[in-house]
């Protein structure tokens, strides 16, 4: 199912996210996936995060479909000319797949592999330009396709940057290149993303909130200190620093669950990386008052 | 501006075989500004490889800020001005660029040769003691639309349509010593009152013309780019060009 069409039935939508395992065995991410698909309508998965060299974004998406689950294959500019992109994007076509989300990537500096060739061959709204065309029947090269493939091409934006204003003329520069959903970067407040929406509402397209349960008041003081355009605020850092490790799943889930209900009438989805937390999903689901 | 670096002495050293009798050839442009293979380098180098034990017949670098990149020059450098001592060696370590690793090449008929620097960048020289990168040699400029300043170069994605998620306070994802260079672009835009250009859709970069070798051949005022699978004309003249000389692509 397209997420276009959960947004037109439901009017709301709610993701989750595996990242693939550094090896060939699936076996323990599609056990994340199955965990939390009860509670969402499709289950991101995510393309070498990090830069890090991992089982294949397009092959667990598959996986992921065998299994009822229904998949958002992300597809990052990083690692593939426009040759292998489009390759890949009718690829996941011919393999059912049909929610695709383009996103630039990380820098492979930041990565397992710093020394390979950055390819960037094209920027995430020529891609989604590129993935429009494909839909449409023709490639990148002005070429006919045999057979169109249908996607639903979904982008990122991060509401939290110190440039909103760049932010909001690329996501428009996506919309009109053809993205029909947007997932948001890591959100902790509920203000800065009011702030970001009373605007980004007014581009008419779908956007989730990205919600990453904190794992540790490590974790967050390292984002704050690393991560663009994140900020977890003190109190959740204190409230994480002061729980014992046992139940620190369990306060992390009232947490992002509290977030979520003030952030949930303002936007039209909510999308949620548990970085590995997998069984936090029904908590959060929960605590946030959230339907499946 | 074609900035070079030396390479560390060991990796020279690695790189010669036993007894192996070695000239040092410079470039009194790039090399010497850079610091890499002026005089004073070439000079240097005679000695410090000698220190190690190898047998140095000489050095030379184009006098008068001489580029060992035209050929004419490393021609009467290496075989008129130094003909005995290149004569007397079996290879050429070169402190120049990669074009002055190919200039001596051609000039010798194929002699060996080593590279004594590694080629990093073509860059501004800002000052005396510093050197950057402002553009790639993409073959193809997109500058108009960000301001002149290159997204290829100044962005570490090279992306061509705006920053990315991962900038914060104006600097690059990959490290805070380094600015954004979308955020370079947006201020100078801003500057220029010419924002509305980052609306603008950038197309995929065209990198026919970026791909090597490429070459430059000057007839009168019309000259012609070649790449990959094409070529390029230009007419530099007042007048109109003649019918073969018109500009353009073709591929």
């Amino acid at each position: 199912m397209t997420l276009t069409s959960v947004f037109e039935q439901k009017g709301f939508a709610v993701t989750g996210e595996v990242g693939p395992p550094k090896g060939a065995d699936a076996t323990e991410v599609l056990a994340g996936a199955r965990l939390m698909a009860p509670y969402v309508d499709a289950v991101n998965v995510t393309d070498n995060q990090s830069a890090v060299m991992r089982l294949g974004s397009l092959a667990v998406s598959r996986l992921l479909l065998e299994a009822d689950i229904t998949p958002v294959f992300q597809l990052t500019c990083r690692d593939r000319n426009r040759l292998a992109l489009q390759s890949d994007l009718l690829s996941a076509a011919a393999l059912g797949i049909e929610n695709v989300l383009i996103i630039t990537g990380d820098h492979m500096v930041l990565g397992d592999h710093p020394e390979a060739k950055k390819v960037f061959d094209l920027d995430s709204v020529q891609l989604l330009v590129t993935a429009k065309g494909l839909t449409n029947g023709v490639d990148l090269a002005g070429h006919k396709l045999e057979a169109a493939p249908k996607l639903c091409l979904g982008a990122v934006v991060n509401p939290g940057s110190d440039e909103l204003e760049t932010q909001y003329i690329k996501m428009e520069k996506k919309i009109e290149a053809g993205a029909c959903f947007f997932q948001t970067q890591a959100v902790y407040e509920a203000d800065v993303f009011a702030e970001f929406m009373t605007k980004a509402t007014g581009f008419g397209v779908p956007i989730m909130a990205g919600i990453v349960p904190l794992k540790s008041a490590g974790m967050a003081r390292y984002m704050n200190e690393n991560v663009a355009g994140v900020r977890v605020p003190d109190e959740m850092i204190q409230r994480m620093s002061e729980t014992p490790k046992a139940d620190r799943k369990a306060v992390s889930a009232e947490m992002s669950g509290k977030l979520i209900r003030q952030i949930k009438d303002t936007c039209q989805g909510i999308h949620l990386m548990p970085l590995g937390w997998d069984d936090i999903v029904p908590q959060i689901i929960a605590a946030g008052e959230l339907k499946a | 501006m074609h900035a070079t670096i030396q390479k560390p002495l060991e990796k020279i050293l690695a790189q010669f075989g036993e007894g192996e009798k070695v000239f040092v050839v410079g470039c009194g442009n790039c090399a010497a500004k850079c610091r890499s293979g002026g005089e004073a380098e070439a000079q240097a180098m005679q000695q410090r490889l000698e220190a190690r034990g190898v047998k140095v017949t000489g050095w030379a670098v184009p006098p008068d800020g001489g580029s060992l990149c035209k050929l004419s020059l490393a021609q009467q450098l290496l075989n008129v001005d130094h003909k005995d001592a290149t004569a007397a060696a079996d290879s050429f370590l070169v402190l120049a660029c990669g074009q002055g690793i190919h200039t001596v090449i051609d000039a010798t008929e194929g002699a060996a040769t080593h590279p004594g620097c590694d080629t990093i960048f073509g860059g501004e020289t800002v000052t005396d003691e510093f050197i950057t990168e402002y553009c790639s040699l993409c073959g193809d400029c997109i500058a108009e639309q960000t301001g002149g300043l290159c997204p290829l170069t100044l962005c570490a994605k090279g992306l061509l349509n705006g920053p990315c998620g991962g900038a914060s306070e104006g600097k690059c994802e990959i490290s805070k010593d380094r600015d954004c260079g979308w955020h370079l672009i947006y201020e100078r835009l801003k500057a220029l009152g010419q924002l509305d250009r980052l609306r603008q859709y950038q197309p995929p970069k065209n990198y026919l013309k970026s791909g090597g070798p490429r070459s430059l051949t000057m007839r009168g005022k019309q000259a012609e780019f070649a790449f990959a699978s094409g070529s390029q004309t230009a007419w530099s003249g007042t007048e109109p060009a003649p019918a073969v000389s018109a500009e353009g692509d073709q591929s």
